[in-house]
């Protein structure tokens, strides 16, 4: 199943002006990015529309990770995928790591992020759910279509600005 | 510039050549502009494409499309295999999904794509590729000709970059219901419309451009949007008036975040 994830180069744009803020306590900062599926010929597009920042009150002060959120964000989340659910919008846990070129999950993003998916597909069955991490200049994706229990990464990224980026996985090229 | 063929073309960035390479560009209509849009492509160093076309190849043809010859004509090859020939002949790794068919029969492939290019001969099918590219978030560069009037012919034609969250052909005053309304009613009436080689490729080059610009940025002018005006009698491209006159940059046609497959909304 190929996966593709498309974006506009305004909605990067805004995506990364908010990640790339330094917080006053957390070494990185976290998003949710919402978007639809279309059909491709042999797999899934997913179409990313909008982007909400995480307020600064709803991080909790923990460093051993880079940034956690609290029980306020994840039940705004869960809110705003349930109240999108007849559009069938899902939501993408994003965030930055600060180095240029192809990323991938740390040993604690694949520890702890795909740990919300399940909770993303409760309250919004029909949605594709997932998690985009963004380097400086790429970045990576994993996709839950419905109910599937398997993230499946995304072959590629592409930005519809300009310029136009093309973030592939070195694998898929 | 990892060898010397694109050597001359190393202004357009350092990575120009890995850009150019990763981007998947649609043409829709591989004819009198679509050749010319194809070729050039090929040069410059594209290996990603989707096409579409699903005419053959006849004398009538042979006055303005590019790589077609009276061979041709006479075997009846089909466009796609000329475009696809020219393609390899200058991309022998490329990827082309090819097929003999309207878009519009075969729609998810072009969802792959970060460009299309339409070279469609209708008021209508530009609606629909436009839909579409803002649908499944895909630049849209749109490229027409005609020629008004017999005793003094006029040469007239446009470019139009179309992008997803900026103003449409609509906006730009290049569409509207009236005209499609207008199309509508000549439905199979229209006769076939002139068409020569050189505006064509006036209004390929100038759209290829605008997507050279949109992968590598080499102007600096992070261009999202145009509407270029070709006067074949005058041979020049201008600026319209309207896209510049156009109060802001959104679009109320096409708003933001309608985007993927339609589903039915409970009531």
């Amino acid at each position: 199943m190929k996966i593709h994830i498309k974006l506009t180069g305004v909605l990067y744009g805004q995506i990364m002006a908010d990640l790339v803020r330094p917080h006053p306590f957390a070494a990185e900062r976290v998003g949710f990015v919402f978007g639809r599926m279309g059909s491709l010929n042999d797999g899934k597009l997913i179409l990313l529309k909008r982007y909400a920042s995480i307020p600064d009150a709803h991080y909790v002060d923990d460093q051993m990770v880079g940034a956690r959120i609290g029980p306020s964000a994840m039940t705004w989340a869960m809110q705003e995928v349930y109240r999108s659910k007849g559009a069938r919008e899902g939501i993408f846990h994003i965030h930055l790591h600060g180095h240029a070129g192809e990323t991938a999950m740390s040993s604690t993003d694949a520890r702890e992020i795909p740990a919300m998916i399940p909770g993303f597909q409760s309250v919004g069955r029909d949605a594709a759910h997932g998690i985009i991490i963004v380097s400086r200049n790429h970045g990576s994706g994993w996709v839950w279509l419905p109910a599937s229990t398997q993230g499946v990464e995304a072959a590629q990224i592409s930005v519809i600005g300009a310029p136009v980026g093309v973030f592939e996985r070195r694998s898929a090229r | 510039m990892s060898n010397d063929r694109y050597s001359r073309q190393s202004f357009l960035g350092p990575d120009a050549e890995a850009r150019i390479a990763a981007c998947t560009i649609g043409i829709a209509g591989l004819g009198g502009g679509g050749s010319h849009i194809v070729q050039q492509l090929s040069h410059i160093g594209f290996q990603r494409y989707v096409i579409y076309d699903g005419d053959e190849v006849e004398d009538s043809n042979l006055n303005r499309l590019v790589g077609a010859t009276s061979a041709d004509a006479l075997a009846a090859t089909p466009k796609l295999h000329l475009a696809k020939m020219m393609i390899y002949s200058l991309q022998p790794k490329a990827r082309v999904a090819g097929f003999p068919c309207k878009w519009q029969e075969k729609p998810e492939p072009l969802r792959e794509c970060q460009i299309v290019f339409g070279g469609v001969d209708s008021y209508q099918g530009r609606h629909e590729l436009e839909v579409a590219c803002r649908r499944y978030l895909m630049h849209y560069i749109d490229i027409g000709m005609d020629v008004h009037g017999t005793e003094k012919p006029v040469i007239g034609g446009q470019v139009i970059l179309s992008s997803p969250g900026g103003p449409c052909m609509r906006c730009m005053g290049f569409l509207s219901d009236e005209l499609l309304a207008r199309e509508a009613a000549l439905y199979g009436n229209a006769g076939p419309r002139p068409q020569v080689i050189w505006p064509n490729g006036v209004l390929a080059s100038t759209a290829v451009g605008l997507a050279v610009d949109l992968v590598t940025n080499w102007t600096r002018q992070g261009r999202r949007h145009a509407y270029l005006v070709y006067d074949g009698n005058a041979s020049t491209v201008k600026e319209s008036a309207t896209l510049r006159n156009l109060a802001s940059g959104s679009c109320p046609h096409f708003p933001d975040g309608e985007v993927g497959d339609p589903v039915l909304l409970e009531l």
